[in-house]
C-alpha cells in the first residue's frame, strides 16, 4: 500500500511538472511586441513578433488597425525552457508588415486575452522612408524598371506596358502585382515572361521581362500605378570552407531577404480619334491589309464557289465584321462562321480573319463581285485609311443538267455547312412563379407524423407476422391445434349437452355421466396432447398436476362423480349440478392453461 | 392485440389532426405580391413577400419571388440571400439557378457557392433532393421494405428482393443523415451592405484582412455576439459585424 502510494505521488508531481498549464507552475503572463527595425523603405519588411509569456494556451492576438501595411501571419513558434527548477513557457506570433506608404506610424497595442484578462502591448513607432538612391540602381542587388512603349496613344491602340526585374543574387517566391484601371484600359498578356542576362551600369543582372499589351478606353491623362514585386533574395553566405568536402555535397548556404519591389508609377496621354472618319468606319485601330479570292472562276449555275476574304494585320483585328456581299440576286449566298487567329509578333498583337461565304450562281453571264471595303485608323500614320480588295470575275455557264436548279439541295450537298452562332443580345433573369399550387407552405415534419409513418409498417408487419406464424402452427402443429380449440369443443358439446338434458336422449343418467366423463377427458386430452377418452379419472389428475394445473384435485373428482353416475345412477337433480360444475371446471382449467 | 390496434388507432388520429390545414389568407397576399411584381412596383412587391416570410411561410418559390424583385430592385445581396434560402426547398429548380448565377455574376466580388463536401459528392442525389423529399423516400422505402419482409415470411424466395430494399432503406437513412449534416455544416451568409471589412478580430480597430462587397457569399463558422466569424476559402476567414450579413 505504501509503494502504491508513493507511486501516486510520483505520477501527481510528473504531472504537475509536465503540464504545461499547472497552477503550480503559473506564472504570470506578459505581452510584448517587438521590430526587428524601427526605420525601413519602402522595399523592407518589417518582422513583428508579439510575444506572450507565462502560458501557451491563449487565442491569437487582436492586431491593431494597419492601413499604412499589409499584414501577413509568419507563423507561431512556442518555447519551454527550464532552468534549475524553474519553468517557463511562451508562444510567439509573428507577422510580416508590408508597407505601403511613406512616414512616420504607430503600430497600436495589440490585444491578447489569457486567463480572463486583457493584455496590451506597448505601441511601436515605425519610420517609412523611400528607398535610398530610388532613381538610380547603382550597386544593387535586385530592382525593377517599367516602360511604356509611347507616352501618347489614341484610343484603342496597342501600347506595350514592359515590366522588368533586375537581380543578381538569387530570386524567389516572385509574387507580382500590376495593378490597371480596368476602365481605362483593356490588357492582354504577350506571351510568357522572358529571362536573360543583361549588363547594366557595368554590373550583370539577370532580367526577368513580363510585356503586356495595353489599349486605352478613354481619352485623358492617365497614371498606371506602380508596379509591385514581392520576392526573397537569397544572399549567399560563406560559413562553409571551400575545403569543406560536404560543402559541395550540402550547397552554399543562403540567407533568405524578403523584399518588395515599386517601380515608378507611369503617365500617358491617350488621344481621342481625330475627325473625319470615312464612312463604314467601325472603330478599327491598326494596320490592317485586306484580300479577296475565289475557289473557282468558271463554273455553272447550281454549283458553289467560295469567295474569301482575309483581312490580317494588327490592332483589334478580332472587331472586324463583314456584311454579306450585295451580289444583285445573282447569287445564293451562305456565309461560314469567320476564323480568327492571334500571333504576337515583337511585342506586337497581330491578328488574321477570315470571312467565307458560299457562292451559288443563280444566273449565266459574266459577273464582277464588288469590291470589299475596310475603313480603318492608323495610329502610326494618324490618320484615316481604307482597304479594298481588287474586283473579282467569274464566268457562269448555263446548267448542263436539265432538272430544275434545287437551291436546297444545292446548298446542303456543295455548300460548306454554314455554322450559325446565336449571338447573345442580352441577359435577365428568369420570371417570378405565379402558380399558386406551389406556394403552400412547407411546414417541418412532427414527431408524431415521423413516428406513426416510420412506425406504422413496423406494428402491421408484427400482427401479419403473428398472425402467419400462428396460422402455420395451427396447420402444422397436431398439439398446438387441439390445444387451441380444446375449449370451444368442450363449450360447444357441454351447450349441445345442456339443452338435451330435458330431453329423452340424455335422461337417462347412465348416458349423461358417460357423456360429461367424455367431455372432461377430452378436454384434457386435447389441453395435454394425450388421448383423453382412454385415460382414467388418477391419471388426468397426475397429468394435470404434471402440467400445473391447480384444479387437478377437483378434476378427478368430477370425473368419479361421472363415473359413479354411469355405473350407479342417482336422481336427475344431479345431472343438471355436475353439468354445471363441469362448465364451471373447464373455465377454471382453461384460465389456468 | 386489442391494445396494439387501439394504439396504432390513436397515433394514426394523431397523425391526421397533426397535419397542415392551409389557409387561403396568404395565397392572396402572395398573389397581391406577384401583381405589385407584375406592375413593377417591385419595392412593394418585396415587401408583401417579407411579411409572409415573417409570418413564418416556409417556401422555395416564395423565396425565388422575393429574390427576383429584389434584382429588380438592384439590391444584389439580399437578392442572393433569398435565391439561396429557396434553394434549400427547390433545389432541382433551373430558373432559380440560372438566376442565381445571375445574381452572382451582378455582384462585384463575384464568389460562387461552395462545392458540396466529399459525403454530399458520394449522396449526390441528396443534394438534389430537399429534405422533406428525403423523408418521404424514407418513409416509401420503409413501408415497402416492411410489406416485403411480411411477403417474405409466405415466399422465401423473395429473400433478394428483401435484402435490396433493406438496402436502399439505409440508404435513405444515410441519405437523410448527409443531409442534415451538409446543412448544419454550410450555413451561408450574404453581404448585405456595399462592402464589409473582414477584421482579425472582433473589434472595429483589429486589422482589415480583406474586404468584402454586397453579395459575396461566405460560410459563417462562429457567432459571437454582434460579430460572425465567416470562412470565404480554406485560407480566407475572418470576423464581420453581424449586421452586415443576412443568413
Amino acid at each position: 500500500m505504501k509503494i502504491f502510494s508513493g507511486k501516486i505521488k510520483a505520477l501527481v508531481f510528473l504531472f504537475l511538472v509536465l503540464n504545461p498549464v499547472s497552477p503550480i507552475f503559473a506564472q504570470n503572463i506578459s505581452v510584448t511586441a517587438t521590430v526587428d527595425k524601427n526605420s525601413l523603405t519602402l522595399e523592407d519588411v518589417l518582422q513583428l513578433s508579439i510575444v506572450i509569456k507565462g502560458t501557451q494556451n491563449t487565442p491569437p492576438p487582436e492586431l491593431p488597425s494597419l492601413p499604412d501595411f499589409r499584414v501577413v501571419s509568419a507563423g507561431t513558434s512556442s518555447s519551454t525552457q527550464y532552468i534549475n527548477t524553474q519553468r517557463s513557457v511562451s508562444i510567439t506570433h509573428n507577422y510580416q508588415l508590408a508597407p505601403m506608404n511613406t512616414g512616420t506610424f504607430v503600430i497600436g497595442p495589440a490585444r491578447v486575452r489569457a486567463n480572463g484578462k486583457t493584455f496590451s502591448t506597448q505601441p511601436i513607432t515605425i519610420e517609412v522612408q523611400k528607398p535610398s538612391g530610388q532613381k538610380t540602381t547603382v550597386n544593387k542587388n535586385a530592382f525593377v524598371v517599367t516602360t511604356l512603349s509611347s507616352k501618347k496613344a489614341y484610343i484603342g491602340e496597342q501600347l506595350v506596358y514592359t515590366f522588368l526585374l533586375f537581380h543578381r543574387v538569387d530570386a524567389k517566391n516572385l509574387n507580382l502585382s500590376l495593378p490597371f484601371d480596368k476602365t481605362r484600359f483593356h490588357k492582354e498578356e504577350l506571351g510568357e515572361p522572358k529571362s536573360y542576362i543583361k549588363v547594366a551600369n557595368g554590373i550583370q543582372y539577370h532580367v526577368q521581362e513580363l510585356s503586356l499589351a495595353l489599349f486605352p478606353l478613354e481619352k485623358g491623362l492617365h497614371e498606371i500605378p506602380a508596379s509591385m514585386i514581392e520576392l526573397d533574395l537569397l544572399h549567399p553566405m560563406r560559413t562553409r570552407s571551400s575545403r569543406d568536402p560536404f560543402g559541395q555535397f550540402f550547397g552554399q548556404r543562403t540567407r533568405a531577404e524578403h523584399k518588395i519591389l515599386r517601380s515608378e508609377p507611369l503617365s500617358i496621354e491617350v488621344l481621342s480619334l481625330p475627325d473625319g472618319a470615312p464612312q463604314g468606319f467601325a472603330n478599327i485601330i491598326g494596320h490592317v491589309n485586306i484580300s479577296a479570292e475565289l475557289g473557282k472562276k468558271n463554273l455553272e449555275v447550281g454549283d458553289t464557289t467560295t469567295l474569301t476574304v482575309t483581312v490580317a494585320g494588327n490592332g483589334n483585328v478580332r472587331d472586324i465584321t463583314f456584311d454579306e456581299p450585295d451580289l444583285k440576286g445573282y447569287f445564293k449566298i451562305y456565309p461560314d462562321k469567320p476564323e480568327f487567329h492571334q500571333t504576337v509578333r515583337n511585342n506586337q498583337i497581330e491578328g488574321k480573319k477570315v470571312f467565307k461565304f458560299a457562292l451559288v450562281p443563280l444566273e449565266a453571264g459574266n459577273r464582277t463581285l464588288p469590291k470589299f471595303s475596310l475603313p480603318f485608323f492608323d495610329p502610326g500614320k494618324a490618320q484615316y485609311s481604307v482597304a479594298q480588295t481588287q474586283p473579282l470575275s467569274l464566268n457562269i455557264k448555263p446548267s448542263t443538267t436539265k432538272e430544275d436548279l434545287n437551291l436546297v439541295q444545292s446548298s446542303q450537298q456543295n455548300a460548306p455547312a454554314s455554322k450559325p452562332e446565336i449571338e447573345i443580345l442580352g441577359r435577365d433573369i428568369f420570371p417570378i412563379y405565379t402558380e399558386l399550387d406551389k406556394f403552400q407552405n412547407t411546414r417541418s415534419h412532427s414527431p408524431a407524423f415521423l413516428a406513426t409513418s416510420f412506425g406504422s409498417p413496423v406494428f402491421l408487419f408484427i400482427i401479419s407476422a403473428f398472425l402467419i406464424k400462428r396460422q402455420k402452427r395451427m396447420k402444422y402443429d397436431v398439439a398446438f391445434y387441439r390445444h387451441r380449440n380444446a375449449y370451444k369443443n368442450a363449450n360447444q358439446r357441454l351447450k349441445k349437452m345442456s339443452g338435451l338434458t330435458d330431453s329423452s336422449d340424455l335422461s337417462d343418467p347412465k348416458e349423461f355421466g358417460r357423456e360429461l366423463s367424455e367431455i372432461l377427458r377430452e378436454y384434457v386430452g386435447n389441453k395435454l396432447n394425450l388421448q383423453g377418452k382412454a385415460i382414467t379419472a388418477e391419471e388426468v389428475e397426475t397429468r394435470l398436476k404434471e402440467a400445473n394445473y391447480e384444479s387437478a384435485e377437483a378434476t378427478r373428482k368430477l370425473l368419479e362423480k361421472c363415473e359413479t353416475l354411469q355405473f350407479a345412477p342417482t336422481t336427475r337433480g344431479n345431472t343438471k349440478e355436475l353439468l354445471s360444475r363441469a362448465e364451471d371446471l373447464i373455465k377454471l382449467l382453461e384460465k389456468q392453461s | 392485440m386489442k391494445n396494439a390496434f387501439s394504439l396504432f388507432l390513436f397515433f394514426a388520429l394523431t397523425l391526421f389532426t397533426s397535419l397542415p390545414t392551409e389557409g387561403s389568407e396568404y395565397l392572396q397576399e402572395i398573389v397581391r405580391a406577384n401583381d405589385l411584381y407584375a406592375e413593377k412596383h417591385y419595392a412593394q412587391s418585396a415587401e408583401a413577400y417579407e411579411s409572409l416570410i415573417h409570418k413564418g411561410i416556409r417556401n422555395g418559390y416564395l423565396h425565388y419571388n422575393l429574390g427576383n424583385a429584389y434584382i429588380r430592385m438592384g439590391k444584389i445581396g439580399p437578392a442572393i440571400l433569398n435565391y439561396v434560402h429557396a434553394r434549400k426547398w427547390i433545389p432541382r429548380d433551373e430558373n432559380l439557378e440560372a438566376n442565381l448565377k445571375f445574381a452572382i455574376q451582378q455582384s462585384q466580388d463575384k464568389i460562387e457557392l461552395p462545392a458540396p463536401g466529399p459525403l454530399s459528392t458520394l449522396f449526390f442525389w441528396s443534394n438534389d433532393l430537399n429534405s422533406s423529399e428525403l423523408i418521404y423516400l424514407a418513409i416509401g422505402l420503409n413501408f415497402v421494405f416492411w410489406v416485403s419482409l411480411s411477403l417474405w415470411l409466405y415466399f422465401p424466395d423473395l429473400k433478394i428482393v428483401r435484402n435490396a430494399l433493406l438496402c436502399l432503406l439505409l440508404l435513405s437513412f444515410i441519405s437523410i443523415g448527409v443531409k442534415i449534416k451538409s446543412e448544419s455544416d454550410f450555413k451561408p451568409a450574404v453581404v448585405l451592405v456595399k462592402r464589409v471589412e473582414v477584421k482579425s478580430g472582433r473589434a472595429e480597430d483589429a486589422v482589415t484582412l480583406f474586404q468584402l462587397h454586397e453579395g459575396a457569399m461566405v460560410t459563417v463558422t462562429v457567432t459571437h455576439e454582434n460579430w460572425l466569424e465567416v470562412r470565404l476559402n480554406d485560407e480566407q476567414k475572418g470576423w464581420v459585424p453581424k449586421n452586415s450579413m443576412g443568413h
